[in-house]
């Protein structure tokens, strides 16, 4: 129990190299840019983003413990909030689209064309 | 720092405004505050402070651009009228809104922390969302902000994600972190950094609308309420140049090899397709979004030069832009709810075709003028602050020997001249059925004073010189 | 000394051992008089069972966005309540510290809390009752004769 936590935490962590965190949130990255680019339903397209920040805040947990540096941690519980703001709002303007169209399909938006 | 705090609370506090049965002290609260708030800014005038564990900093330079996103909104809120013709609207709101999302511009002028900087865009750009929809009924509002909301969060992610790596490579998200990291250029840094580098500023400039992250631009600015879309170009441009300007400056001024030739690219891409599609609109607000794709690509000049003259350009400039844009949408706003009333609005897309504006000075001198003025500034017609704004954008590119940059971008404001003077055209030589259109005392404050600043700099450019 | 896995194990029984407590002893305590109503799954009205597919109550979807937010702003108090407690902190400051954490906090919580004012007043967060719609039938009979055949036949 003594050895300080500050110190065991990041060395269960480190069992698994940096690199296979970097790839695994890369390859989570990716999978949502591409449900981003090729859904046509706004909620799956809204958790293709949702994902890509989850994405995010597991690269950023990963360097954060291999660097012994709280400041990664921290910036997740940021992400996470403003993501929660984010949703909010995503999900009113959803609603608000649901009510006036009755679908949520991104194609049959074509109001405004160049 | 002190308009943060101040806006944060006078936020809070017009929104619980809103309970009163009177909407008509909405809008001079609103001023008061803003005000209020420009005032507070320049506080520490002539003095450099790090706030909040250094997670802020107020010098000159991030006052300046605190004081012209200040000055753009004080202009928006007076075009606003307190939304008194639109039954459905909640002025209480959508001033609060604009308050919070001011909070978020400057956390993006005077970030020294990358959090900061997330946390500034995200307040900025959430706040936009909710603008741009907040014309419920409408279908178009309604669209502009679904897409708006979508491609922002998909940026934001992106962003993000170059923050993470760029915190792997450097250990750090402070600015002085990442740049003492970048100082060892020499030695090679890892690969992440430059790809974290290259997310990060995709994320940026996809929300300064450049090339090739722009689509979003014209449909957003179209589809929302014509005040937000005023407000949106200017503010959210100013801000988010600000920060990409403290960025590149702060950070990475030791790998300019590797962005400059990126930025430079982006530049060109962005002049030439804000400017060439501009051409073939036939609304004017269309028109204005690609305008504004243009003149991104114009203050992209700076960045990618970043010489000693880069910050001035760019403070000038954003100045420039936005005092003609606002005074642009203000007429914009008067000339179609009269036609909106005259013809009860058939198709309304005709009523912000260019056709709106023909024969308008005959009848409005003063509208014309207003028109004539911002037009001339976005242009960059000499004696306009645009000319001078331009003017020192171009002289930085020559000071980095982007002679090629500077090519392009002047043809490209040859092509810019050809659009802006439809309206022009539109105004003075054709006929139309117009009467005189009634022009509120605050509508004729704003673009009485948008006019003389526009030819005051454009005279006497000098006066901006030297503040920081 | 217990290994930090044995230290999970025991919160882990100790959830248990609350829950089982809680449970049975309101079971002691509380009258037993069930009907259908109270057995339902969800007894705002909800059914348990059915397609999923269906539109909800539209306002649900306020409820639950007011949630979300206040649930996740509540994120920041966890990295506050280690700073809060560091007895180091606190003896260097000679207990300033803990005031100082304390404040900061409460302007946390007021600041979400002039958002919950705010929602709570403009009345998102009532249930109203949709009101019942009365058909209306334009004849010239009038309203009092129905009366008098409905008082009739009563």
């Amino acid at each position: 129990m003594q050895p300080t936590q500050d110190v065991l935490i990041p060395e269960v962590i480190q069992q698994i190299p940096l690199t296979y965190y970097l790839i695994l949130s890369t390859v989570l990255f990716i999978i949502g840019i591409i449900g981003v680019l090729t859904r046509r339903n706004a909620i799956i397209i809204f958790m293709s983003i949702e994902l890509m920040l989850n994405a995010v805040n597991l690269l950023l947990i990963a360097f954060s413990s291999y660097k012994s540096d709280s400041a990664g941690q921290v910036f997740v519980f940021f992400i996470m909030a403003v993501a929660a703001a984010e949703v909010s709002v995503g999900l009113a303007i959803i609603v608000m689209i649901y009510r006036n169209t009755r679908s949520i399909d991104v194609g049959l938006l074509n109001k405004l064309k160049w | 720092m002190f308009p943060i705090v101040l806006l944060s609370v006078f936020a809070v506090v017009l929104l619980f405004l809103g309970f009163l049965k009177s909407r008509s002290v909405l809008l001079p609260a609103t001023l008061l505050f803003l005000v209020a708030a420009l005032v507070a800014n320049f506080l520490d005038w002539n003095k450099t402070y790090l706030y909040f564990n250094s997670m802020l900093r107020t010098d000159n330079l991030s006052m300046v651009f605190t004081a012209i996103v200040l000055l753009s909104s004080f202009l928006v809120v007076a075009l606003s009228g307190s939304f008194e013709d639109d039954e459905a609207a909640q002025p209480a709101e959508y001033y609060a809104i604009i308050l919070f999302s001011l909070v978020g511009a400057i956390m993006m002028i005077g970030y020294e922390n990358l959090v900061m900087l997330f946390v500034g865009v995200e307040i900025l750009s959430v706040a936009m969302y909710i603008l741009t929809g907040s014309d419920k009924r409408n279908l178009r509002s309604n669209e502009a902000a679904l897409k708006y909301f979508l491609m922002g969060a998909f940026a934001t992610g992106i962003m993000l994600f170059g923050m993470a790596l760029l915190y792997g490579a450097s250990g750090s998200f402070t600015l002085a972190g990442i740049a003492s990291y970048a100082s060892h250029a020499q030695q090679g840094l890892s690969l992440i950094f430059y790809v974290g580098l290259l997310m990060l500023l995709v994320g940026l400039l996809f929300k300064v609308s450049a090339a090739p992250f722009h689509f979003w631009t014209p449909d957003v600015y179209d589809g929302a309420p014509t005040i937000f879309t005023a407000y949106m170009s200017t503010v959210v441009k100013t801000a988010g140049f600000a920060a990409l300007l403290h960025l590149l400056a702060a950070s990475f001024t030791y790998v300019y090899s590797f962005w400059g030739i990126i930025l430079a690219v982006v530049t060109a891409i962005t002049l030439i397709a804000g400017n060439v599609t501009a051409v073939y609109q036939n609304s004017f607000k269309r028109m204005m979004a690609y305008s504004s794709i243009s003149h991104a690509g114009y203050l992209l000049i700076g960045l990618a030069a970043l010489s000693a003259q880069s910050r001035q350009a760019i403070v000038f400039y954003s100045l420039a832009y936005s005092i003609a844009t606002i005074s642009a949408f203000g007429v914009l706003m008067l000339v179609t709810r009269q036609r909106g009333m005259q013809t009860l609005s058939s198709n309304p897309l005709s009523n912000e075709s260019f056709d709106a504006f023909n024969g308008l000075a005959k009848q409005n001198p003063l509208l014309g003028l207003a028109m004539a003025t911002s037009m001339l500034s976005l242009a960059g017609i000499p004696l306009t602050a645009g000319f001078w704004g331009k003017f020192y954008m171009f002289s930085t590119a020559v000071e980095r020997g982007q002679i090629w940059l500077l090519v392009v971008a002047v043809l490209m404001s040859a092509v810019g001249i050809y659009y802006y003077f439809r309206v022009i055209i539109a105004m003075y030589f054709r006929d139309g059925a117009t009467e005189p259109i009634r022009i509120s005392p605050v509508f004729r404050y704003v673009l009485v004073a948008a006019i003389i600043l526009t030819i005051g700099l454009g005279v006497a450019p000098g006066l901006l010189q030297g503040l920081f | 000394m217990l290994s930090d896995f044995g230290t999970l194990l025991l919160f882990i029984l100790a959830a248990f051992a609350f829950i089982a407590l809680v449970l049975f002893g309101a079971r002691f305590l509380r009258p037993d008089r069930p009907n259908i109503e109270k057995n339902s799954t969800y007894e705002s009205g909800e059914e348990p069972v059915g397609n999923a597919n269906i539109q909800f109550n539209i306002r649900f979807y306020v409820v639950a966005l007011v949630f979300v937010l206040f649930d996740v702003e509540l994120v920041f108090l966890f990295p506050w309540a280690t700073v809060f407690g560091q007895a180091r902190l606190i003896e260097a400051t000679g207990g300033r510290w803990g005031w100082f954490a304390l404040t900061e906090v409460i302007l946390f919580v007021v600041v979400l809390a002039l958002g919950l004012a705010y929602v709570w007043a403009k009345g998102y967060l009532d249930w109203v009752k949709p009101q019942p719609k009365l058909p209306t039938v334009e004849t010239k009979v009038p309203m009092d004769l129905y009366k008098q055949v409905n008082e009739r036949f009563k």
